[in-house]
C-alpha cells in the first residue's frame, strides 16, 4: 500500500510517492498561439515548440481551487500512465489545501478523490501543518513554531503549537509571486532607460531559438555604448531588482493597505497567549517559492528583531529547499505510525459522507 | 547655457498646459483608478485565449478511469452536473459561503490589517523615492524632468 504525497499549489504541484523523490510540475494547462488545436497539460510544457506567448489556464483563483475541469485534467495526467501510474485502490493520498477553504470546495474535493478517482484513503491537510511537522521532526525539543508560507497567490503566517495550528493567529497577506511578476511587468514596460548606478544590471531576454532561458549579465560584460552586435535583446534593471521583492515587506509601496511580512509576524504572535510568545519568536520557518529570493532570511530576521521585544530571542530558519519543504513533511507523515489514524478510508466516507471528513481533518 | 534654456523650455511647456486645458481628477476617481490597477495585478494572462475563436469542437467529457468508460449516457448527465457545480468563480463561492454569520476565525478575519507605518511613495517614472504629486492625475514624481516625461507619455492617457 503506497502513499502518494501531493502538495497541490497554485503554481507548482509537488508530487511523489513517499518512498521516492519529489517532482515539481506546473499545475496548469497551456495553450500556444502556434499549435492551435492542442492544449498542453502540466509538464508537457517542454513539448511546446514555440513557447513565446503562452496562455495559462490555472485552476486556482486567489489561492483557492475553483476550476475543477482544469484541475481534473492535470490530475488525470499526473495519475495516469505517463507519470505516476497510480493504482487507486491500493494507494492513499496526502493532499494539501489552502487555509480556510470553503466547505463547498472541500466537499467537491472529497467527491472527486473518493468517487471519481477512488483512492483507498485520503488525508487533506494544510501545507503549513506539513512544514511544521517536518520542523518538529528535526527540532524535537521545540513546542511551537510559526510558519511563513509565501507562495504564488498569497502569503500566510500560521502559528503552530504542539502539532495543531492556531486559527486565531492565521494572517493572510495578499501579496504573492503572481503579484510580484505582474508588477514587474508593468514597471519595466513604462520605465525609461535610467542613469547608470551600481545596482544596474542587464538581463538578456530569451528568444527561444538560441537562448532558451533569460539570464542576467555580470557587470563586467555590460556594454554601455551602442547596441549589441549579437542581436540579444537586453532589459536594463536598476531599482526594480529590489523594489519588487520589497513589496513582500511593504505592500503599501504599491497601494495595498496591508502589513508586510515582518509586521504581520509580530502582530500574529502578539495575538497568541503570553507564555507562548518567546517560543514563537525562536522558531520562525520560511517556506514557499518566494523564500528563494537572495537575502530574504536575513531581511526577515533584521526586521523582526527590530520589532520584537528585547528580552526574546529571535531565530529565523530557512530550509535548504523551501519549495519542497511541505512535501518532505508529508513524506515523513506518511511514514509516521499514527498515519493510519489520521486518514479517512473510502469505506468510512461511503458510510458517513462528508461529515466524517469534516470531523477528522483539521482544516 | 544651452541646458539652462532647455530647462526653461521644459518649464514653459509645463506651464502652457495650465489648469484650463488639463482636467484634474478628484480623489474618488483617483481611488477608482488605483483599485483598478491593483485588480489588474491579479490577472493570469494578458492576451486572449488562442483557442477562443475556434469553432467549438464536441467537448470531450471528463476522463474517468477505464472502468467507467462504458455508459456514455450516464457520463453526459454527470458531466453537466459537474459543469454547474465545478465552474463557479471565486466571488460566487465566497458569497455562497456567507462567512459573516459564521463564528470563529475564517477567510475574512484572516486578512492582514493596514500597516502601522506610513506609506512610502515612489516616482512613477524612475522608481526612486518621490516627494511630489502630479496635479492632474495624482501620480508621484521625484523631479521636474520626470514630471515632464510623465506629462508627455502617461498623464491621463488611458483608463485602466
Amino acid at each position: 500500500m503506497s502513499t502518494l504525497v501531493l502538495d497541490n499549489g497554485a503554481y507548482f504541484a509537488k508530487i511523489g510517492y513517499s518512498h521516492e523523490k519529489v517532482s515539481v510540475i506546473p499545475n496548469c494547462q497551456f495553450r500556444s498561439k502556434t499549435s492551435r488545436l492542442k492544449t498542453f497539460t502540466a509538464n508537457q510544457l517542454d513539448e511546446i515548440k514555440d513557447p513565446s506567448g503562452l496562455f495559462y489556464i490555472l485552476p486556482f483563483q486567489k489561492g483557492y481551487l475553483v476550476n475543477w475541469d482544469v484541475q481534473r485534467k492535470v490530475w488525470d495526467h499526473l495519475f495516469g500512465k505517463e507519470m505516476f501510474k497510480v493504482d487507486f485502490a491500493d494507494t492513499s493520498i496526502v493532499i494539501t489545501e489552502p487555509y480556510f477553504t470553503f466547505s463547498s470546495i472541500q466537499e467537491s474535493m472529497n467527491e472527486i478523490l473518493f468517487e471519481e478517482y477512488q483512492f483507498q484513503s485520503v488525508l487533506r491537510i494544510n501545507a503549513g501543518s506539513l512544514s511544521a511537522h517536518r520542523y518538529f521532526h528535526e527540532n524535537n525539543a521545540e513546542l511551537c513554531c510559526i510558519v511563513v508560507d509565501s507562495g504564488f497567490s498569497s502569503t500566510h503566517i500560521v502559528p503552530h503549537c504542539r502539532g495543531r495550528k492556531m486559527k486565531e493567529g492565521i494572517c493572510r497577506i495578499n501579496v504573492g509571486g503572481k503579484l510580484l511578476t505582474n508588477h514587474l511587468k508593468e514597471i519595466i514596460s513604462y520605465r525609461l532607460k535610467g542613469e547608470d548606478n551600481t545596482v544596474m544590471r542587464e538581463y538578456v531576454l530569451p528568444d527561444f531559438s538560441s537562448i532558451k532561458k533569460g539570464f542576467c549579465k555580470p557587470r563586467e560584460e555590460m556594454n554601455f555604448t551602442g547596441k549589441y552586435k549579437t542581436g540579444e535583446q537586453i532589459l536594463r534593471l536598476t531599482n526594480e531588482r529590489f523594489a519588487v521583492p520589497e513589496m513582500l515587506f511593504h505592500p503599501s509601496d504599491i497601494g495595498i493597505q496591508e502589513m508586510g511580512i515582518p509586521e504581520a509576524l509580530v502582530n500574529s504572535i502578539n495575538n497568541m497567549p503570553e507564555e507562548m510568545q518567546p517560543h514563537f519568536y525562536k522558531n520562525i520557518v520560511l517556506t514557499g517559492g518566494n523564500a528563494l529570493f537572495p537575502g530574504y532570511r536575513d531581511r526577515v530576521y533584521k526586521e523582526v528583531r527590530a520589532l520584537a521585544p528585547v528580552e526574546y530571542q529571535v531565530s529565523v530558519a530557512l530550509p535548504q529547499n523551501p519549495v519542497c519543504y511541505p512535501w518532505e513533511g508529508g513524506k515523513l507523515l506518511a511514514e509516521n505510525p499514527d498515519f493510519e489514524e489520521m486518514v479517512v478510508t473510502r469505506e468510512d466516507y461511503e458510510e458517513n459522507g462528508h461529515y466524517v471528513c469534516e470531523e477528522k481533518f483539521d482544516i | 547655457m544651452s541646458s539652462c534654456s532647455s530647462h526653461s523650455d521644459d518649464l514653459s511647456s509645463v506651464r502652457s498646459q495650465d489648469p484650463n486645458q488639463r482636467r484634474v481628477l478628484d480623489s474618488a476617481t483617483r481611488q477608482r483608478r488605483l483599485t483598478r490597477q491593483l485588480e489588474a495585478l491579479e490577472k493570469d494572462n494578458f492576451q486572449d485565449d488562442p483557442h477562443a475563436s475556434l469553432p467549438q469542437l464536441v467537448k470531450r467529457l471528463p476522463q474517468f478511469d477505464e472502468s467507467n468508460e462504458s455508459g456514455k449516457r450516464r457520463k453526459k448527465t454527470r458531466g453537466d452536473h459537474f459543469k454547474q457545480r465545478f465552474r463557479k468563480n471565486f466571488q460566487t463561492l465566497l458569497e455562497e459561503e456567507d462567512l459573516s454569520v459564521s463564528e470563529g476565525p475564517n477567510y475574512l478575519t484572516a486578512f492582514a490589517e493596514p500597516s502601522k507605518f506610513p506609506q512610502r511613495h515612489f516616482c512613477a517614472v524612475c522608481g526612486f523615492p518621490s516627494n511630489y504629486t502630479c496635479v492632474s492625475c495624482g501620480a508621484r514624481y521625484c523631479c521636474v524632468r520626470c514630471l515632464g516625461t510623465h506629462h508627455e507619455t502617461r498623464c491621463l492617457k488611458w483608463t485602466v
